[in-house]
């Protein structure tokens, strides 16, 4: 499927996350399992960053999950 | 030790001091005193060792949580957290939970249960005189109020410079739960923790179910309210003691944070019964919050209440 | 006044919120709870290929200083070695190949310089065995709130090996809503690099015996980000990250060279490659975190595109397992598949029209990759912890044969194995 159809479909259901009637979420005091590290976006920031370097050098897709990174001559 | 960090682990702000008595049943009692209030724990046994083991845990975890919690000691992660001049501070796991808590009354009550709302403070004194504050230095104040205005994402929370936060309308409450679960891990028998009339008791005793006396305010009828407690917790909020009289009119010391005033015909006292204090004391917080219609709200949770109004409201 | 919801619920959420109050711990369970302002990493990554491939040593360090009111800082230091042989682009023949290593500057011996050459035995890939390579890379990175629901993030990089420079820098910004269930984020990237390979950047194209060459070369990236966090449920975070990437200037791979073969499949020469000078990028990515009892679960996917006719997929794994008293496992899998590049050959005909754009470059070819792995944790002292990573990457062309006559039963493109060791040693202070 083209990537921009595919776009178009992801991006349909966020106004719906993102309405002010919101049904999706937790209330303030059910958030216990959520503050849990492993449950953070970026768990382990070290082993992302290294990951991320190897599959930089030998593939030609990459990131997607942030940036902040700069180039290295490896592609 | 930087300025945003927590309180440090409370110590003992003086050495054990409680006494023992034996009270009618059978069940001896423990006083001490704690967050400006007389307490007493109530257990069903007559072993005076184990008694006064029980009743010095108890007493230090009322300390505990007094030191940690209270507004008037500088060294509270409250006192931190209100002279943080809009920076970010960490809180612990204790505290979080009693954020999440206020919060969630927040939102329960429509909004008119806040725990910012004590800069109010600054303008109402309720000492029986008729001195109202001018409108425009309540106006002044309630930019500073307003839970909506605080960032709170565990585990930082960030007030707007000016802006305080207080415990006080549910952490004596907090506390009596508190104790009764540290008393009941240790102990088979029946128990009762009372703080100053705000009390939760784990079951009743065999003999038979524990006898509470509610105090009523300044009434011609009965000194008390007898109640028969068996389980949960029991809660009294009152309104006889702080309040300013002008031209007739009684202003109570419960303010509606949305305009800064006391909220109308507030009932002398309300006294709830729930499956814990907090809840039982939340639920009268929430009752007088309702001014007049303070019987039908809480009619409508179905839960046992007493509502005590004067003669003349 | 009304209340927003009948009663009956309002004190059935005051039970359950009175319920949560009284069920929470007292005392602090881990050691995050406690505020700690300082975090020393410190990793060590041996990365090895097979058949006497490319190996690196990598330790990097970091330290992260949380000032206590949302602001952090974070500062990272890298040191790349690597050695190992690694391949040119060129296929196995039937006859030995000699080439000449970067250092040098063409085939032909020239007076006064060293050459330094290699000679590849028939059947074999041809690869460098010269190559080494160091890398010195630092980051430092600012975090900090906005207003009550924003952050505001930037930082910089700069990173430095003998042939290659870079400098970049980024900023984002995110809000968050909904009772702090929903975060929306947006960010810019641009970075700056220069490529001057050993001995000089050839010319694009050019014949590699003659070994034309033109001036350091430069390119430039700029980057975009837009993404949405959401709490789905009290065990699930979900999120969709998109973002878009240009490049422009010097894109090619100085060393890489591809083989020109006759009818028969014989070479008879060598090009040096030649990319397009521009490079637009998108991806999709699309992450979970859920929370399966004790062990969490971290599951996404990637989709990705680009101008050269590239097309990803990535789905990967990662399963965190509490074993108690401080251990934990962490099981990983990864699978992801590539298209080719519009350009990619294995190898050019030396008889048809030369194409404007070419590389034999594996990276740019068509495959599919998987990786295996497990991380084993475990804490030590009051405020340190180690770990230790084991990884297993693998990566199948799907082009690794020709018709051609003389190159029956070679392996053209073969599959490249690699395992990966990490050793981790974090202090908290």
């Amino acid at each position: 499927m083209p990537l921009s159809r595919l776009l178009l479909l992801a991006v349909l259901p966020v106004p719906v996350l993102v309405s002010g009637c919101n049904p999706l979420g937790v209330k303030p005091w059910q958030r216990e399992i959520l503050a849990r590290p492993a449950m953070a976006v970026t768990a382990e920031p070290m082993d992302a960053a290294i990951d991320d370097h190897i599959y930089f050098s030998k593939e030609a897709a990459s990131g997607g999950r942030s940036f902040g990174g700069g180039g290295c001559g490896c592609n | 030790m930087s300025r945003s960090q927590g309180a440090p682990a409370a110590s003992l702000p003086h050495a054990p001091d409680f006494e023992l008595a034996t009270r009618e049943g059978g069940a001896i009692a423990v006083c001490f005193a704690a967050m400006a209030s007389p307490c007493e724990l109530l257990l069903e046994t007559a072993d005076t060792r184990a008694a006064a083991e029980l009743g010095q845990l108890a007493a230090r975890e009322a300390w505990r949580i007094e030191a940690k919690f209270s507004r008037y000691r500088p060294e509270s992660i409250i006192s931190v957290i209100n002279r943080s001049q809009g920076h970010a501070v960490r809180v612990d796991v204790e505290t979080a939970a009693l954020l999440d808590y206020a919060a969630s009354c927040h939102t329960l009550s429509g909004g008119r249960f806040d725990i910012t709302s004590g800069v109010l403070r600054q303008c109402w004194t309720f000492d029986g005189s008729a001195r109202l504050p001018e409108v425009a230095a309540v106006e002044a104040l309630l930019p500073l109020v307003g839970w909506k205005k605080v960032r709170w994402q565990v585990p930082h929370i960030t007030l707007p410079a000016g802006m305080e936060i207080d415990f006080g309308g549910f952490g004596k409450e907090y506390a009596v739960d508190r104790v009764l679960s540290l008393v009941t891990a240790r102990f088979a028998g029946a128990a009762l923790v009372n703080f100053g009339g705000d009390l939760a008791a784990n079951r009743a005793p065999r003999e038979a179910p524990w006898q509470v006396g509610v105090e009523r305010p300044d009434s011609e009828r009965e000194a008390r309210l007898l109640l028969e407690l068996t389980q949960g917790g029991l809660a009294t909020s009152g309104d006889s003691h702080r309040f300013l009289l002008r031209d007739g009119v009684r202003y109570s010391h419960i303010l509606d944070v949305r305009t800064g005033w006391p909220v109308a015909q507030v009932p002398r006292s309300v006294t709830v019964a729930a499956g814990s204090c907090v809840e039982a004391g939340m639920l009268a917080t929430f009752a007088m919050l309702h001014g007049g219609e303070a019987e039908s709200f809480l009619g409508r949770q179905g839960v046992r209440y007493w509502c005590l109004r004067d003669a003349n409201d | 006044m009304q209340l927003k919801r009948p009663p009956a619920q309002l004190h059935l959420g005051l039970m359950a919120a009175s319920c949560a109050l009284l069920s929470s711990p007292v005392r602090a369970q881990t050691a995050d709870d406690s505020g700690q302002p300082l975090q020393l990493d410190t990793d060590v990554l041996y990365y090895k290929e097979n058949a006497g491939r490319v190996q690196t040593v990598e330790p990097v360090v970091s330290l992260k200083k949380d000032f206590g009111d949302l602001r952090t800082l974070d500062g990272t230091l890298t040191l790349d070695s690597l050695s190992g042989a690694t391949p040119n682009g060129a296929i196995p023949a039937r006859k030995p190949q000699t080439f000449a290593s970067p250092s040098s500057t063409s085939l032909t011996p020239q007076p006064g310089r060293k050459t330094t050459l290699y000679t590849v035995a028939p059947g074999d890939l041809p690869q460098d065995p010269h190559f080494k390579e160091q890398r010195l890379a630092g980051d430092l990175d600012w975090s900090q709130p906005l207003g009550l629901d924003n952050t505001l993030s930037y930082g910089g990089h700069a990173s430095s090996e003998h042939d290659f420079d870079s400098v970049a820098a980024h900023a984002g910004l995110s809000h968050d809503f909904n009772e702090k269930n929903t975060t929306v984020s947006a960010g810019v990237n641009e970075e700056y690099d220069r490529i001057h390979a050993h001995g000089g950047n050839p010319l694009p194209g050019s014949d590699y015996e003659l070994y034309e060459k033109e001036s350091s070369q430069t390119k430039t990236v700029s980057g975009a980000l837009l993404g949405v966090t959401q709490v789905m449920t009290r065990t699930w975070l979900t999120g969709l990250n998109y973002s878009f990437d240009h490049s422009r200037g010097y894109l090619t791979d100085p060393y890489r060279i591809l083989s020109e073969l006759d009818a028969q499949g014989d070479v008879s020469g060598y090009l040096y490659e030649r990319r397009p000078d521009m490079r637009t990028r998108q991806s999709l990515y699309w992450f979970n975190k859920l929370a399966l009892g004790s062990p969490v679960l971290d599951l996404s996917y990637r989709r990705g595109k680009d101008s050269w006719g590239i097309a990803s997929d990535t789905v990967e794994a990662h399963l965190r397992i509490d074993l108690g008293r401080g251990m934990y496992l962490e099981p990983h899998a990864r699978w992801y598949r590539q298209t080719a590049a519009d350009f990619y050959e294995l190898y050019l005909s030396a008889a048809g029209p030369l194409p404007t754009y070419m590389s034999a470059d594996p990276r740019l070819a068509a495959f599919a990759a998987t990786t295996f792995g497990l991380k084993f944790g475990v804490s030590v002292g009051r405020n340190g912890e180690l770990s230790l990573r084991l990884e297993q990457y693998q990566q199948r062309p799907s082009e690794q044969s020709s018709p051609l006559p003389l190159l029956q039963g070679l392996d053209l493109n073969p599959d490249l194995k690699a395992t990966i060791v990490q050793l981790g040693w974090r202090l908290v202070f």
